[in-house]
């Protein structure tokens, strides 16, 4: 059964949408993460113009993001402060990034720069994420001790803020860098960017695990919906439509994907979705260097 | 006696003469509207209709029917190879271009009409106006036509005019899913001789309707309003979905 995208201006398979956001979704639900990582590429593989798999990507990240985060609000492991001031940083990277995405539209580059960004984001997380797990398996057999939080240069810097649910007194710099970082690879990629999220905010500014998860989810969400926002204002490239079918497929998958993650080991699972992760970037790097079928392309007037 | 003769040798002549000055075709499309919903796969309209003397083979009149539709500026890009990846490189823009255009007839264009005559109408893609603005080699000019062909946008004699009975013609002129909206012009043209000696315009639209028109209608006319709208819509049906799937 075919589908009309109204803003796409084409037809695709209602079922080949329903299925990629249900295995996307179930993906996601498994390893906890927005799946708008391989979401996107995928819109961009069947043929879907990049500006609309973008942002028709961010809306969707928000539907699949926004059951979790009432979830976690209910539980109570949302942190409202550092949350905030991840979203203030997220905001104004969101809204670099969406200027950056219209530039880069204007200019003619915006496939070559959603792929690149793809490349080398997804291809660094990949592999670091790899490598980390690998490390943990491996420190699990032999039985080392990890490393206790170091003092680095980070807490040196001024504008210190208390965050009393994540037990930290940092300055808000770190939190407002990270948060803007996202923000503009929110834009640009059409990803809530948790998968980059959670580890920055582990590592780089030592949140416990507990208030991890439910306060990325409430950054992602805030972000998506002004990504949303801008790129239905600036760019009219969000396709309600095509969000829906995705989202439709995706709740469903999630929660199937949930109960089977519940089964798999913390580092093991991390260890998948790097792989997972790679893959994709390599999909698309693959893509960049082999020589097109066409050496030309058409596309309306930007 | 003699005026008898002359009456004989004049009436064909005559009728002839009327024959010529207006011959008689008349053409009918099978809508006037073409309808884009939110199923839309491509359509197919039907140009058909009937002329007075004996169309197609070598020695008969000959039907060519044309199927334009607004106009839609693209830009064609090159790509290069930058430092191992194909980047988009050097780009021509073509503004004064058809959206959709399709050509057909009982016969190729260039063998029924002298080529004046075929620019003058614009009659075959090769007489369409492709000035670029920009990058100026033939190349990118070549490249536009394969594109917009290959996807069907663009057609030149994909179709027969096929005739039945002698006098009765029949088009079936194939419009894709990717076809842009807006007025469009048919128009189907009897040629005799290397001449067009009968034609007739006939008004197509081809619209979005329902849901599919009314949700660009308002993302273009009220992008913030849209906006807004698509966040509702999204976190709604994650919510919703969350509470319909939950196993536990």
């Amino acid at each position: 059964m075919q589908v009309y995208l109204p803003i796409a201006e084409m037809s695709v398979d209602a079922l080949l949408l329903l299925g990629m956001g249900f295995g996307v979704g179930w993906l996601s639900g498994m390893f906890g993460v927005g799946g708008g990582f391989l979401l996107t590429p995928l819109l961009i593989l069947i043929g879907i113009p990049a500006p609309v798999a973008v942002a028709s990507g961010a809306n969707q990240t928000l539907g699949a993001s926004v059951s979790g985060l009432i979830a976690q609000w209910r539980r109570g492991t949302v942190d409202p402060v550092m949350g905030g001031v991840l979203l203030a940083g997220g905001l104004a990277g969101s809204i670099a990034g969406v200027q950056l995405f219209a530039l880069l539209r204007r200019a003619g580059q915006v496939d070559l720069a959603v792929s690149l960004f793809y490349v080398v984001v997804l291809g660094t997380v990949g592999a670091l994420m790899v490598r980390e797990s690998l490390r943990a398996i491996l420190r699990r057999r032999g039985g080392v001790a990890a490393k206790p939080n170091e003092h680095t240069w980070l807490h040196g810097l001024p504008l210190k803020m208390r965050f009393r649910k994540s037990r930290l007194y940092i300055s808000a710099i770190p939190p407002l860098v990270v948060g803007f970082g996202i923000g503009v690879l929110s834009a640009i990629m059409g990803v809530g960017g948790g998968f980059m999220l959670v580890p920055a905010m582990i590592y780089l500014l030592g949140i416990p695990t507990a208030v991890v998860i439910g306060t990325s989810l409430f950054q992602v969400v805030f972000v998506a919906a002004n990504v949303t926002l801008l790129q239905a204002w600036q760019v009219g490239s969000v396709d309600i439509v095509l969000t829906m079918m995705l989202l439709a497929g995706g709740v469903a998958g999630a929660q199937f994907g949930a109960s089977m993650g519940a089964k798999l080991r913390g580092e093991e699972t991390r260890a998948l979705l790097g792989l997972l992760v790679l893959s994709v970037a390599v999909a698309l790097l693959v893509d960049l260097i082999h020589t097109p079928s066409s050496l030309f392309a058409i596309g309306p007037m930007p | 006696m003699l005026a008898c003769f002359l009456l004989l040798a004049i009436a064909p002549a005559r009728a002839q003469l009327v024959d010529t000055a207006r011959p008689n075709l008349a053409a009918q499309i099978s809508t006037r509207i073409v309808e884009v919903t939110t199923g839309f796969t491509g359509a197919e309209i039907l140009v058909f209709g009937a002329a007075e003397r004996p169309l197609g083979g070598e020695a008969g009149d000959q039907v060519l029917v044309t199927v334009r539709g607004p106009r839609t500026p693209q830009v064609v890009r090159r790509r290069v190879e930058f430092f191992g990846i194909w980047v988009n490189g050097p780009s021509a823009r073509f503004l004064d271009v058809p959206g959709f255009y399709a050509i057909a007839g009982t016969r190729p264009v260039w063998e029924v009409l002298p080529e004046e005559a075929r620019a003058e109408g614009m009659l075959g893609l090769d007489t369409l106006p492709l000035a670029a603005r920009g990058a100026q080699e033939p190349s990118f000019r070549a490249a536009l036509l394969a594109l917009k062909q290959a996807d069907g946008r663009w057609q030149e004699h994909a179709v027969p005019v096929e005739v039945s009975g002698g006098r009765l013609f029949l088009a079936r002129i194939p419009l894709p899913a990717t076809v842009p909206t807006g007025p469009y012009l048919v128009e189907v043209l009897l040629v005799r001789e290397r001449r067009v000696v009968a034609q007739q315009t006939l008004n197509l639209e081809v619209r979005r309707v329902g849901t599919a028109a009314w949700i660009s209608a308002v993302a273009r006319q009220a992008p913030l309003l849209y906006g807004v709208a698509c966040i509702l819509l999204a976190s709604l049906a994650g919510w919703l979905g969350s509470v319909l799937f939950r196993r536990s």
